[in-house]
This record gives C-alpha cells, structure tokens and sequence, in this order.
C-alpha cells in the first residue's frame, strides 16, 4: 500500500505578465481522498494542477504535500506522479523503459527496477506488452501504461491532467470504473482535473468547482448536487442541465431561480407553468421534453421513458416541493 | 479528352520526357564515364565515342599516384573536415533549436537575428583570415571545422527548431516530473526522438561541405591540407593534355554523393525540401 | 521569487555554438565595414575614408563585375523557378518512369560544381565540344560558348540552371504535394480547363514553395563563385566576372582593403534585393 498524504493551498496566486489566472486559491485535501478539479475550459484547473505538480511556479502563496512546503521544490522532489492528457509516453522507449525510466534516472540497483516494473505491469495487466513501444499500443494500453509510470514512483500524491479526454465513450465508462478500483487499492491522495461533470460525479470523494481562476464551491459530489451555492456550480452540476431564470421573470423575490429538468413533472391539475412542446428525446429509461414557455423560455423538463407527447402540444408543469433554488 | 486518350498521352509524354532527359542530365555523366577509361591521345579529342582501349585501373592508378598520392591525402582531409563539422552541427544545431523552441524568452530574437544574418549573408572572407590568423587557425583542419560549422549552423538551427516544435511538449514535462535534469531531458528523451532529422541534416550537410571549394580556397591554402575539390581545380592546369586522369578525378568525386543520394534518397529530399511547404 | 527553474542551462546549450558563429561570423562581417575602409595587408591597417569604394565604382571591370552579378542572379534565378514548376507540375502528372525522371533532374545538385564545371568546359569547346559537334550535324554553326566575351556570362549561367533546376523542381514537387487535390477536382466540376487550372489553383497555392525557390536561388546566383571560376574564371577579359570573383581576384592580388570592400558591396546588395523581396513576400501572404 502506498503512503498518502494531505495536500494544502494557501492564497495560491499565478499570473501570466498582466494576466492572473488563479486568484487567491486555498484549499485542503485530506490524505487518501480522491478530489477532482472541474470547471469549463479556461477556468484555471489545469493551471492549478500544474502548480501543484511544480510544472509552473506560483506568483505567490504556499503549497504543502504531506506537510512540508513544497514551493519551491523540484516536481521530482515532491513525491507527485503525474499522468498527462496526452499520456505523455517516451515513443523511444519500451513499455518496460517507459515505466522504469524515473526509477533510472533515481539510478535505483537493475534488479530492484525490474521487480517494480513487473509488479506495476501485472496490476495493469500490461505483462504481455513489456517490451512493445508505445505506437503498438490501443489507446487504453497506453493510458494504462502511462498510469504505471505514475505508480512504480511510490508517490504521495497522484496528479490527473483529463487523462480520459482521448477516449472513446465506452473505454471512458470502463477507465472510469478502473481508476476508482485503483483508488481504493492504493488509498493514495489523488487530484483529478477534468471538464466533463460526470467524470466528477462518478468518482470524487471531494469536488472542487473552478470559475475564472477562484474556487466556486467545495463539497462532496451530492452536496454540490443538492446545495449548489451559485447558479454557476447549480448549472454545472447535473445532467441535462438545471434550468435557471431571472427571478423576476419566474415570478420568485430573488435573483435566480433555478429548477432540475428531473425535478419538474408533467401536470395538467393546476400546472405552476404551461408551454408548447418544441422537441422531445426519447433515451429509452428517460424521456427529455423542450417546453418553449412564454415568460420563461426554453424548459427543459425530465420525464418517465413512456411519455411522448405530440409536438406542438400544450404541456403543464409544476416544479416538486423543496426541490426549488433561489439564488441571491 | 476521353479518359484512354489521357492515358496514352500520358505515355508518350512519359517517353518524351525520358529522352530529353537522357540527353541534357545523364549523357553529361556517361561523357565523365567514358573520357575517364580512354586513353591520353583519345581523351584528348573530347568526343563523345565509345572507347576504342579501355584503360580504367590505369588511369585510376595513375590518377591515385598523381603528385605523391595527393588524392589520398585529399580524401583524407576532406573526410576529417566533413565528419568533424557535421558532428558538431548536430550538437551545436540540435541544442541551439532546442532552446529556441522551448524556452523561449528575449534572447530568441537574437538568436533568430543571427539565423537570418547566417543564412543571408556572405562571409566578409579577409576579415575572415585576419580572425582565424589571430587564433592561430588558419590554414589548419581545425579551423576549418569551426569555419563550416559557423556558416552550417544557421540552417541546423532552423531544421532542428522546425522538427522539436512537432514532439509534445507533455514530453518533457514527464521527464521533469520522472526526476530527469534540462540536460537529461534533452539528452535522454528530446536526442533519441531526433533520428530522422539527424540522418537528414548529416546527409545534407555532408554533401554541401565534401562538396565545398570556395572556403578551403580561402581558409585552407597549402600542400598539405588539399581538400577534394581543390585537388579537382589543382589537376585542371595539371592535367591540361591528360583529360582521361582529369576525368577520372572527376568520376571520383561523384561516386561518393552517388552513393549517398542512392541510399538516402529520402533523407536528402526531406532536408532540401524543409521549409517549402510552411514558407 | 529568485527561483529553481530559472536555471541556466538554455545559455548552457547556446554557448558553443555562440562562440563559434560569433567569433569566426559576425566579428568578421562586422570588421569588414572597418577594413573596407583601409588599406591593408592583414598586419597592418591604414585609414582611408571611402577610397576603395570610390575605386570600386571608378573602375569599369569592376562596375561590369556588379553588373554581372546581378544579370546572372535574375536570370538565374528566373529561369530555375520558371523551369522548376514546370517540371514539377510535369512529374507529379503521373509519368510513366517518373521516379526515375525526378532522380535525374535532381541528381546533378549533389555532384561537386567544380566537376561540372570543368565537364561543361569541355562539352562547350568551341572546335571540338561535343555540344557544337552536335549542332553543326543539325547545320547549325555553334558559338564560342565560354570565350566569346559577349556569351561567357550566359553560357556559366546555363551551366548554373543545369546543376540547380533539380532543387527548384524538387521544392516545387513538395509544395505540389501540399496542395489538396480537392481544389482540382472542386475546379474541374467548377468547368476549369487543365490551363485554367495551372494558373488559377497552382500557381497560388504552391506560393510557398515560390518564395522558398525564389529567395533561395536569388541568394546562390548573387553569390556565385565557385561554378564561374571552375569554367572562365571571369574571363575573357572581364567579361564574365561577378562580385565574389573580383574579391577573390583582388584577395589574390594582396588588395585586401578593396576585396573587403567589394565584400561590403555583395552583403549591401544582397541585403537591398533579398529583404525588400521578404517583406514584399510576406505582406502578400495569404493564410491558407
């Protein structure tokens, strides 16, 4: 089992000349959780975790892993692994070289290297592949070898830079799963960056919601479903996405006011909102109904798979009790 | 057109072409060939003849023994200067493209000044001399190594630069991360992964610098330090009446780019090409 | 924050090769607007203001050595890119033996020009070459290829574009290659004729590869010197001289003053032609 150790942001700043990207960040991971950093494009995720890799220096504030300030440390002397978007294998070297080659430059004894990579390999299944270059590998191989880099470092601190972006969905589902099994093995600190919010959802133990460079809301992943602080995160969290209003227009005192397509449902008993049916996707367990409503807009609402109403049908809704957010 | 007519068309264009060809680029070699195997009296009359003696080892040998084997020695020297300069040229370009594509910072400008300057500009060759005569140069291999390197370089710098701006920059960055110090990087994961280009910029630059006359004229006067091509301009007034052992020469000094070009066809064409498409 | 990363190593990398390209490049080019302005004999150096660039333009071999240049540069220059698209355009039609043919036009560019200097200067023997043999068969009387003064520059040009069209016609075929045949096959359902096609979708999209070709042999042809002096050596007379075969006859002659000016000349001319090209290439630039 591999050590663990916290990680802690203090007032994390990093501009690029005039430009600030990452604005007074501070933040806490306990040792062994898996916390993911997720935001649109631009938001300054990657950035965060390239500070914390050491990859780019801070402008200002402190980083400790496991304790120790590490901000002005090498990135091989923070005891990080880190596991590129783009997998990052050396296409020089064999599968065996690529998984040794930190261990080599440690200039650790032959036999020593040999017997890690071997068991890194076989926990990834990637025995058979030890001495193939990198080009004669599926996509999966070379994420799963590039995760064996990652691992024979004994690392405190696992760093994820969108390492699934390159794949397909079905391998994403199935990597998905394999990366939370690799977590629960290990118990090693991981941080995960990524756009896609059901990467987040599926596999944090913490999630933390980047917007223009500050953290928008910390939490677990259901808090953040069921307390989102600001109709940003409300909107980022969930699938399809929360439908959010001016309160003025919905007819609520406050500034926002923001329902779930999955927490409205189709009523023709006093409906609290009536609208025309534009569109309607049928998934098979759901059904996604487009409501166009006249003081509202679009409204996306959540249905049972069976239903199918006519296009350009009038259609009523009432949001569900307690299910409703008012944002100031 | 109908489409068989195109397709005989181009046939006959096809053979066309193979004619003329025939007779503007190959028939200048196959006259280098033939005037090098006769003999004096025959040579003599330049004409484009089959030869009536073939004497092909004598005049080799003859041409080999020419001013206490000269060509030996000319061979010699010219490999030296060839394989020291290109060796260096990989380094020395390698490194510089390196820097100049990932680390960038206002000393770029500088240096891409300098790329501009020395592919543009021709050598001030006296002031040359005066400079090498200072550092006690001139007039030795050495110097003129270092003299091919200063003006290869700039074309090294460009091909490198072109070919490292194509390998990702998450390379390094794992490299970093796996412990590897900037010159580990460069050299234990950047130099393996610049084969193809290597291969190319020796092949090229090989070629440019055996082929060299104009610089070991100036740099490099002297007995001693004869280089092939100079020997080729020496043997000209020499072999006035000895065209056969001229030629020879000449089949000499164009069996080894020969060679090259047939084995590294491609290599050659990526190097001379670099830049065509990008502008 | 005086930090790690900012190491040294980038100056670490460039120095070796500084040193030399400083040292034995840019001391001597800058030394050279010194020297040209002395009169010289390596050991010592005397001041005199523009003498030997007024001599320069006093003397008529000399002028006719400038003129010279620049006839041979654009001509040159002109006639391989001219010739090297055609050719390009000819072999990537798809010809029967085309790899052959592309083998032969460029192979000449690898041979040593001394080589193919002294081979032409028998080829074009006036009574005997085999280039004026063949053409009295076909009745014609051929000239004094490399000594008549009034051809000898054109005939080392033609020798020139011979050992060079091969590089042209190997850009081209590159930046022909570049060019997606989706613009062809778009025209020709647009109703383009094959020569419609050549001018309106080649010509502009292989613009790169002009430019390259363009500036490329514009720079050979003005610094030419090792083709001229394996063939005429800028004879008879001065009729076929150019700039760096006037330096290094005047190098020859222990003029080292006046060969650096003339130095000076060729990096001024070549600076005055060559840059406003690139400028004047680039603001035309399209973004493909």
């Amino acid at each position: 089992m591999a050590s663990t150790s916290s990680v802690i942001l203090k007032d994390i700043c990093k501009s690029y000349g005039a430009v600030e990207v990452i604005k007074r960040v501070t933040l806490s991971i306990d040792p062994g959780e898996f916390c993911v950093f997720v935001g649109p494009s631009g938001c300054g995720k990657s950035t965060l975790l390239r500070l914390i890799s050491g990859l780019e220096e801070t402008t200002s504030g402190v980083i400790e892993i496991g304790g120790k300030d590490v901000t002005d440390a090498e990135p091989s002397a923070r005891g990080i692994a880190m596991v590129f978007q783009s997998y990052a294998l050396y296409p020089h070297l064999s599968v065996r070289d690529n998984i040794g080659f930190g261990l080599s430059l440690a200039k650790l004894p032959k036999a020593q290297i040999k017997a890690k990579v071997e068991a890194a390999a076989d926990a990834l299944q990637l025995t058979a592949l030890l001495d193939r270059k990198p080009k004669a590998l599926s996509g999966g191989q070379r994420q799963r070898v590039a995760i064996g880099r990652a691992i024979v470092r004994d690392p405190k601190v696992f760093l994820f830079d969108e390492p699934l972006s390159n794949l397909d969905a079905a391998l994403r589902a199935q990597m998905r799963i394999e990366l939370s099994d690799l977590h629960r093995k290990l118990g090693a600190t991981m941080i995960y960056v990524t756009h896609d919010q059901v990467e987040a959802m599926t596999m944090a133990d913490k999630i933390v919601v980047l917007n223009g460079g500050r953290i928008e809301q910390v939490g677990s992943p259901m808090e953040l479903y069921n307390a989102p602080v600001s109709p940003f995160v409300a909107g980022f969290i969930g699938s399809p996405k929360m439908n959010l209003y001016s309160g003025l227009a919905a007819g609520e005192a406050c500034g926002t006011y923001g329902i779930r397509p999955e927490h409205l449902r189709l009523t023709d008993d006093t409906p609290r909102w009536t609208g025309r049916v534009r569109h309607v996707e049928r998934l098979g367990a759901d059904t996604v109904i487009y409501l166009d409503v006249p003081q509202l807009g679009e409204m996306v609402v959540r249905a049972d798979g069976d239903t199918n109403p006519p296009i350009g049908a009038m259609q009523g809704v009432s949001p569900q009790q307690g299910r409703e957010f008012r944002f100031a | 057109m109908s489409l068989r007519r195109t397709a005989a068309t181009r046939r006959n264009t096809g053979l066309l072409a193979l004619a003329v060809a025939t007779v503007v680029f190959i028939l200048p070699f196959l006259f280098i060939f033939l005037t090098a195997v006769k003999t004096k009296q025959e040579a003599a009359l330049l004409l484009f003849t089959w030869p009536e003696q073939w004497q092909l080892w004598q005049n080799l040998v003859d041409v080999v023994k020419t001013r206490n084997y000269m060509l030996l020695l000319a061979y010699f020297n010219s490999t030296v200067i060839t394989a020291g300069a290109v060796a260096l040229l990989v380094i020395f370009g390698a490194m510089v493209g390196y820097v100049l594509q990932r680390r960038p910072s206002g000393w770029n400008r500088l240096i891409y000044a300098c790329v501009l300057i020395g592919l543009m500009v021709p050598p001030a060759v006296v002031p040359t001399i005066w400079v090498l005569q200072g550092l006690n140069l001139f007039k030795t291999i050495h110097g003129m190594i270092l003299i091919q390197v200063a003006y290869g370089l700039a074309f090294s710098v460009l091909l490198y630069r072109g070919f490292i701006s194509t390998i990702p920059r998450d390379l390094d960055e794992a490299a970093v991360i796996d412990g590897a110090k900037p010159w580990q990087v460069f050299f234990k994961v950047i130099l393996p992964l610049l084969k193809p280009v290597t291969v190319t910029l020796v092949v090229v630059q090989s070629i440019a610098i055996f082929n060299d006359f104009t610089n070991p004229l100036y740099y490099l006067p002297g007995k001693d330090n004869v280089t092939v091509q100079l020997t080729l301009f020496n043997f000209q007034s020499q072999f006035q009446s000895q065209f056969n052992l001229l030629f020879m020469n000449i089949l000499l000094v164009t069996i080894p780019p020969l060679l090259v070009f047939v084995f590294f066809n491609r290599q050659i064409v990526a190097g001379m090409t670099a830049g065509a498409v990008k502008g | 924050m005086a930090s790690r990363r900012r190491s040294t190593y980038p100056y670490w990398f460039v120095l070796p090769a500084a040193v030399v390209f400083v040292t034995l490049f840019l001391v001597p080019t800058v030394a050279s607007f010194w020297f040209s302005m002395t009169r010289w004999d390596l050991f010592k150096a005397e001041f005199i203001g523009w003498d030997n660039y007024r001599q320069f333009f006093k003397e008529p071999f000399l002028i006719q050595g400038l003129v010279n240049t620049l006839i041979y540069a654009v001509l040159t220059s002109a006639t391989k890119t001219v010739l090297g698209l055609l050719l390009a355009v000819l072999l990537t039609s798809g010809l029967w033996m085309q790899g052959f043919l592309r083998s032969v036009v460029f192979f000449p560019v690898l041979v040593s020009t001394i080589g193919v200097g002294i081979t032409f200067a028998a080829l074009m023997h006036p009574t005997k070459g085999v280039i004026n043999l063949a053409l009295g068969y076909l009745g014609i009387d051929g000239p004094a290829w490399l000594s008549d003064p009034a051809l000898a520059l054109y005939s080392v040009a033609l020798i020139d574009i011979w050992k060079g069209v091969g590089l042209a016609t190997l850009i081209y075929i590159a930046g022909l290659a570049a060019i997606s045949p989706e613009y062809y096959e778009a025209s020709r359902i647009d109703g383009a004729t094959r020569w419609q096609q050549f001018w309106r979708v080649t010509v502009p999209l292989v613009r790169p590869a002009t430019v390259t070709v363009v500036t490329l042999s514009l720079i050979g042809g003005l610094r030419s010197f090792d083709i001229i002096w394996a063939t005429t050596k800028g004879g008879p007379g001065f009729a076929s001289d150019v700039l760096a075969s006037v330096i290094y006859k005047q190098y020859q002659a222990g003029f080292y003053g006046l060969a650096t000016a003339g130095n000076v000349i060729l990096f001024l001319l070549i600076a005055a032609i060559i840059l406003p090209l690139t400028w004047w290439f680039n603001k035309r630039e399209v973004d493909l």
